[in-house]
């Protein structure tokens, strides 16, 4: 164990202190800013200018600050604020919103003035400011105290909604998640796994490997090696991670993502863990052909096309998340590693789909670490051409 | 003591190694020569543990050579192995720690073989950035950091300068006389018979001549009168016992039984001013072994 530890080690330290990891690791983290800040820099106004004048200025501006408008989107909408101005009278106010200095405007707390109408949200907030301060107004009228108005008023909580379909404005938002998961899981693993298919080319490529494997067991040597370079990929992918969860806070998306995102995320880890271990085995396996660098395209040429196919069918399902393809695909390894958490991600799947799924993965690690270790110990004293990986399994 | 007992290797139709037997002694210094591909590579391979033998094994100290006991061997294969973008103190350590030292004693002994073989200041340049003599010494130094009981060593003196060559001669010294066995080979004969008490000869996957340079001379090597006589006429030696093989810069070379009857001779030819056995050098027993 001690062997397996000192391997993981090196790796860690050597690969960790590397400019091209840290470099990599900064441009993914900015990158993931940048994506959670996008809607922001989108999206709509997040500030209403809405103009007052003549009578029931004071009432229908505190009306129209206090409403909050609830409908969820990823485009930020839902933070808008309304920035109130006072007009001394109509003609002031009309010529304002000809002007564009302000969206709209509302004179004697019951005409609208607009310059050709104004969007579905600022026209919702209006018509609900309005309507409160006419309805306190006409319960005013029938001679009802206006503090137990507010207060009768106040206590009635917004309307439950369901939905019989789905939200078509949430779909979306999860297909974009999904998309971006698909993503974010398709580099990290690419980074890592290339580098212990590279790693194990330079061991045997600069023969250290004869000297290291007279005081190491060749599943330690490749272990550590896996275990090592998981490592780095699982710091990158918690700072990614990290830094996408915070600039989403940040940037005010959070409360616009689908419930249940945050959870995505955490399981996006764990799919992240099978599919490297999967794949950081076979890269390992087929790295040890290998005796040169430059034979290395033609032996890793086939995982990373698998590993494309994989990203390619979930990035491209990730708009049909209930379509055959993508139920059938998301229970093959090493498919499923990225077709499940897309499916997740889209919120199509129970959590023993999840479960299930996971479990045939991992069963499929173990017999990747149990063949990537057989043929890795039969091919990395082989020295000379390209072993055949026929002759690797049976030799 | 490392004994090699039989060892037999074949790839496909060739055979690498034809039952290869020698014996390294404690604190004896194992000189191994011959041919390229002759199967001195093999060998050493097969006594790391880097190849299984078809047949034969090697013992140590009496028992089969295992990996426990490789641990605690020194080695530096041929075709050098060191990681290029590893700072080379660190990477010294690494294989003390691999061979089974804590960490803190790794480090030390890595700092003072550093010292030890003139690169203390290089201690934090990559691999890749010392010249080729400079990255055999810290080869050397991943051999030798965790005080190994055994070292085999492929091919340790080539391409090192004048001077390297003497530190690397005196550090195996250094370590044969602390009693470990030293195995190693090389093309360069007149060191091999320099500094080793014996020699193996191998040829052809066999091992033609294994034995002390004294021995092998007495064995193998066949050796000759040197003799020159001032003024002695021409074909002075031929009436005499034994057979000019030479002429060595105008002293006859002599192959004979009769020292004594070629003395006489030549002191009836002239006046005798050299008189004496030449000894064979390792390299004619070299050449006369593998003919």
């Amino acid at each position: 164990m001690n062997g397996l530890f000192l391997v993981a080690r090196r790796e860690v330290l050597v690969r960790g202190r590397t400019k091209g990891y840290l470099i990599s690791m900064l441009i993914s983290a900015a990158a993931v800013v940048v994506l959670a800040f996008l809607p922001k820099l989108l999206g709509g106004p997040d500030e209403y200018k809405v103009g007052v004048a003549g009578t029931d200025t004071a009432v229908i501006s505190q009306a129209l600050t206090s409403v909050k408008p609830s409908s969820p989107s990823l485009t930020g909408d839902a933070q808008a604020t309304v920035k109130i101005t006072e007009f001394p009278d109509e003609a002031a106010a009309r010529a304002a919103v000809a002007d564009g200095e302000i969206d709209a405007a509302v004179v004697n707390g019951d005409t609208l003035i607009t310059d050709g109408g104004v969007s579905s949200e600022l026209s919702l907030i209006i018509d609900t400011a309005y309507k409160q301060v006419a309805s306190s107004k006409a319960l005013a009228a029938a001679n009802l105290p206006p503090d137990q108005v507010s207060q009768a008023l106040a206590s009635v909580p917004d309307i439950r909604q369901e939905s019989v379909g789905e939200d078509a404005e949430e779909a979306g938002a999860r297909q974009a998640i999904a998309s971006i998961v698909v993503i974010f899981l398709f580099f990290m693993l690419m980074y890592p796994v290339m580098f212990v298919a590279m790693g194990v080319i330079e061991e045997k490529s600069s023969r250290i490997v004869e000297i290291l494997l007279s005081t190491l067991r060749p599943w330690q040597l490749l272990g550590g090696k896996i275990i090592g370079l998981g490592i780095l990929g699982l710091i990158n992918v918690l700072v990614i991670a990290a830094a996408g969860l915070a600039a989403a806070s940040a940037s005010g998306v959070m409360p616009d993502l689908p419930p249940g995102t945050i959870s995505t995320v955490v399981a996006t880890l764990g799919w992240w863990m099978l599919g490297y271990a999967f794949f950081a085995a076979l890269a390992g396996a087929l790295g040890s052909l290998v005796s040169r660098q430059e034979d290395s395209n033609s032996t890793i040429t086939p995982l990373t096309m698998l590993m494309i196919a994989c990203y390619l069918v979930a990035l491209f399902t990730a708009g049909t998340p209930k379509s055959t393809l993508a139920v059938t695909l998301s229970y093959v390894p090493p498919f499923s590693a990225m077709m499940m958490p897309m499916r997740s991600a889209t919120g199509s799947v129970e959590w023993w789909e999840q479960v299930l799924s996971a479990l045939i993965l991992a069963a499929a690690v173990v017999g990747a670490l149990a063949l990537g270790a057989r043929i890795y110990r039969r091919a990395v004293w082989r020295m000379g051409s390209r072993v055949k990986l026929m002759e690797a399994l049976k030799g | 003591m490392m004994e090699i007992d039989g060892l037999r290797k074949s790839y496909g139709e060739k055979v690498a190694l034809d039952g290869v037997t020698f014996t390294v002694g404690s604190g004896e210094m194992f000189g191994f020569v011959g041919a390229n591909g002759a199967g001195k590579t093999t060998t050493m391979r097969i006594a790391m543990g880097v190849l299984e033998p078809d047949a034969g094994e090697v013992r140590f100290d009496g028992h089969r050579l295992g990996f426990a006991d490789r641990r605690r061997f020194g080695y530096m294969p041929e075709e050098r192995g060191l990681y290029p973008k590893m700072k080379i103190a660190e990477q010294i350590a690494y294989f003390g720690e691999l061979h089974g030292l804590a960490t803190a004693k790794a480090r030390k002994s890595a700092a003072d073989w550093l010292e030890r073989l003139g690169l203390a200041d290089r201690a934090g340049d990559h691999v890749q950035d010392l010249s080729l003599g400079n990255q055999q010494r810290v080869q050397l130094a991943v051999a030798l950091v965790h005080e190994p009981e055994v070292l085999i060593l492929d091919e340790p003196f080539s391409g090192l300068d004048p001077i390297a060559v003497d530190t690397m001669a005196d550090v195996l010294a250094e370590r044969n006389a602390a009693g470990v066995p030293v195995l190693f080979s090389s093309h360069q004969l007149e060191l091999v018979e320099r500094i080793c008490d014996a020699v193996g000869i191998i040829a052809d996957g066999r091992m033609v001549a294994v034995g002390s340079v004294g021995e092998l001379r007495r064995k193998e090597g066949r050796r000759f009168l040197k003799v020159a006589v001032e003024d002695a006429p021409t074909g002075w030696a031929d009436a005499l016992p034994g057979k000019v093989v030479g002429n060595d810069d105008g002293a006859l070379l002599i192959e004979t039984d009769d020292d004594q009857a070629v003395l006489a001779g030549a002191v009836k030819a002239g006046r005798v001013t050299h008189f004496g056995w030449q000894e064979p050098t390792l390299v004619e027993i070299f050449r006369e072994a593998v003919a």
